[in-house]
């Protein structure tokens, strides 16, 4: 059956969105899907956006009360009420499985989460918890659409643009098992955010901006920051958008500044010899993230109370309540996360300890300037310095505030020196809802044709190759890495890699480490590096094939070379095949645990 | 104050017979945007749930939304006696500002006229009858002369959660809490 919709997906870090449009239409105008979830037990109420957390509950609290209108017998479940118990019990509640994803350091297909709870909870894996969202986001649409079942239907998913190969797999993969179609195309976030622009404006767009300007993309969600450029370029007369360079998924966001408040907020409440109880504190994060939004606003009140209500049903007698004034929680914010700082400063590094926690590595330097200068700079030209965006479109439910839009705008305006400093980019920008409009957008966008945002791959990847040569106890053979893939593949697209013969050994599991760069833009296929920064070059994880033996080979290895492939759907596929006997065999990656070097 | 107002109002419809017999017919010509709903009496003997009927009244479950949301139940319940104004209203910001989320979420409540209370205004014939309450010297033919002394309320959608409980958990407002040590 033809699809009739076109579906855009936000599988995001905190909360998940679906929007939707008739694929037919002429123009896009995307509605929102709204999602039945549980608030309470035995209540479902549809809200516009799926909280990503899964709450696994205890035995008694089953038995019908987290039934989804359609499932029975459910042991968890998904949405809000699981956001709220995520407070309550974080032991049996599983969050920010998309950061998981992207984390290399562990098998991302164990049950290893709730991370470090109890035995006795029975743990999902991050690919797991992703397809638990997304299960209830395409049962959503089932229960409202029963004609036109999703699986059938054009589905955009989109994927933070940080996501390297492996991690833009295990989304599929999560995508797959909870029955999404398997002609699914993921797209990067901020190019979502910013096709949601350009459907807004409609026609206008190629007006509001101009040949030469580069869009910074800083998206800002509750648990992570991501900044993309994307640059605008002309070919035979039309205006193109071109994806230039993405930044690293930055695990500080939105909620780091309600707990910074809350912080700050209990600190109050200390000198006035308040102390507060796990609970309280719990309901004083709540406060304050309602309180942050009237408080960062330009016009917000000098002074504001934040109270915590009693908790029995004493209400007014157990409440207790501080005065903060704007000023102090305006400079707590900005100092923390928006401090001014110069083009040349680096984010603080994490101070190297003997016992490494493996849990998700924040960022140790909450200072999103700083990352922003370091982006900037990295991405720059040798001759022409870092890159002065000209317009910067705000994405994530953080810019809701003027004072941190305004706070961004003169920072990153202060360091473009005489030159004319960035604009807020003219027109709607929908913060919360954009980048699951702007995928709804793309899907109807490539069907009936309209602007796309050229970009390819955002990384070049690289196979890791031992040196051969006289092996000296106790110290590793040299590693090199060869170029398979460069950065701005287009999908569709597929190369050789030239390169010396690779020797592999027929019937066992043939593993090369694996790694990709966000930044060598001169990198081709074939090109070895010997060595590397570790802020270029990023290990992620190991791909690895099985030769089978074959009845043409009779050596026990057989040389092989690296054929690379980007499908059409923007899967990155790495082969090796044997110019002698034509063999061909796909690389898998393998995320199991790697062994730390 | 009219979102007190209207939490006044609401309450009085619930647990008071004669009020609610008077709003009854106050609205009975209103928009349709909100059903009357089937009231539970809890002194009176329950009439027998007709099968079709849900399990629950869809007022005790905006009830159990507002104590779970913004604990007004805990605020209403508590006698105000011995707390100072101020003591009161640290208490009742929070609740205020919750309580205007969950009738936000649900009835997306707008104003009726975009005219300013105070305005002159000016009802031709034919005017909309369920969204005016005349009040005065009203006699004649419209046109209709007067002053706008208070814009109106419309709920501008209905979107009330599905209660999947049975009927013995229908009556419980919000449970009991009990922190296991």
């Amino acid at each position: 059956m033809a699809a009739k919709y076109v579906i855009g997906i936000d599988l995001g870090t905190t909360n998940c969105v679906a929007a939707y449009a008739p694929l037919e239409a002429e123009q896009p105008k995307t509605e929102l899907l709204p999602i039945p979830q549980l608030v309470a037990p035995n209540t479902i109420e549809a809200r516009r956006s799926l909280p990503s957390f899964v709450y696994l509950a205890e035995e008694h609290e089953a038995g019908g009360a987290l039934d989804a209108p359609w499932a029975q017998d459910r042991d968890y479940a998904v949405g809000e009420l699981a956001r709220l118990r995520g407070a309550e019990k974080p032991d049996r509640t599983v969050g920010a499985a998309k950061s998981w994803l992207a984390h290399s350091r562990v098998d991302r297909r164990e049950p290893i989460l709730p991370w470090n709870a109890p035995h006795d909870v029975r743990k999902i894996s991050p690919v797991v918890a992703s397809q638990r969202y997304l299960e209830h986001l395409a049962a959503a649409w089932n229960a409202r659409f029963p004609d036109a079942p999703l699986e059938e239907q054009r589905v955009v998913l989109t994927a933070p643009a940080s996501f390297d190969a492996a991690a833009r797999e295990l989304t599929r993969e999560a995508a797959a098992s909870a029955g999404l179609p398997s002609d699914l195309i993921l797209l990067e976030e901020p190019q979502a955010a910013v096709y949601a622009w350009v459907s807004s404006e409609g026609d206008r767009w190629r007006r509001r901006v101009k040949v030469g300007d580069t869009l910074l993309v800083c998206d800002v969600g509750g648990g992570t920051t991501d900044l993309t450029l994307v640059g605008v370029a002309e070919q035979a007369g039309e205006l193109q958008l071109q994806r230039l360079a993405v930044g690293n998924h930055l695990l500080v966001g939105g909620d780091n500044m309600d707990l910074a408040l809350a912080h700050y907020v209990a600190e109050l409440f200390g000198k006035k010899n308040v102390k507060l109880d796990p609970w309280q504190s719990v309901a004083l994060w709540h406060s304050c993230r309602a309180a942050k939004e009237s408080l960062l606003a330009n016009d917000g009140p000098e002074k504001q109370s934040i109270s915590v209500l009693g908790r029995g049903s004493k209400l007014i007698g157990g409440t207790v309540s501080v005065e903060v004034d704007r000023a102090s929680v305006v400079k707590l914010i900005i100092d923390g996360f928006l401090p001014s700082c110069s083009m040349d400063d680096s984010p603080a590094r994490r101070r190297a300890s003997g016992f490494m926690e493996i849990g998700l590595p924040y960022e140790s330097d909450t200072a999103i300037t700083r990352h922003l200068a370091a982006f900037l700079r990295m991405h720059g030209d040798p001759q022409e310095g870092p890159v002065a965006p000209t317009q910067i479109l705000f994405n994530g439910g953080a810019f809701k505030s003027d004072v941190l839009r305004d706070r961004l705008l003169q920072v990153l305006r202060g360091w473009s020196g005489k030159k004319k400093g960035a604009q807020v980019l003219e027109g709607e920008q929908d913060l919360d809802y954009a980048v699951a409009r702007g995928a709804a957008y793309y899907g109807w966008a490539k069907e009936h044709g309209g602007v796309r945002i050229r970009g390819g791959t955002a990384r070049s990847y690289y196979v890791g190759i031992e040196t051969s040569g006289l092996a000296v106890p106790g110290a590793p053979r040299p590693l090199r890495a060869l170029c398979v893939a460069p950065i701005g593949m287009e999908e569709g697209s597929e190369t050789d890699v030239p390169s010396g013969d690779i020797g592999l050994v027929v019937g066992e599991a043939a593993q090369f480490r694996f790694f990709s760069s966000p930044v060598r833009k001169q990198d081709k296929p074939g090109d070895v590096l010997s060595s590397w920064s570790e802020e270029e070059l990023t290990e992620t994880d190991s791909v690895e094939a099985i030769l089978p033996a074959d009845e043409a080979i009779d050596e026990p290895y057989v040389p092989v070379r690296f054929h690379t492939k980007i499908t059409e759907l923007g899967v990155f596929e790495l082969w090796c095949f044997s110019p002698q006997t034509g063999g061909r065999w796909k690389l898998e990656f393998s995320v199991r645990d790697r062994d730390e070097p | 104050m009219r979102l007190l107002l209207a939490f006044r109002v609401f309450f009085r419809i619930l647990f008071d017979r004669q009020t609610s017999e008077q709003v009854r017919r106050l609205v009975q010509e209103g928009p349709p945007a909100e059903k009357p709903e089937e009231r539970p009496q809890p002194a009176q003997a329950p009439a027998p749930a007709a099968p079709s009927r849900p399990p629950r009244s869809e007022a005790l479950t905006l009830l159990a939304a507002l104590q779970r949301e913004a604990r007004l139940l805990d605020f209403v319940m508590e006698p105000l006696d011995g707390f100072s104004d101020a003591e009161v209203g640290a208490a009742a910001r929070d609740v205020h500002r919750d309580c205007g989320k969950v009738l936000q979420r649900w009835f997306a409540v707008e104003a009726i006229s975009d005219q300013e209370e105070g305005s002159e205004v000016e009802l031709r014939s034919g005017f909309d009858a369920a969204c005016y309450r005349l009040v005065g010297n009203v006699s004649g033919e419209p046109p209709y002369r007067g002053r706008l002394m208070h814009h109106g309320w419309k709920a501008t959608r209905c979107e009330t959660p599905t209660w999947t409980g049975d009927e013995s958990a229908a009556r419980v407002i919000s449970p009991i809490e009990v922190e296991v040590s």
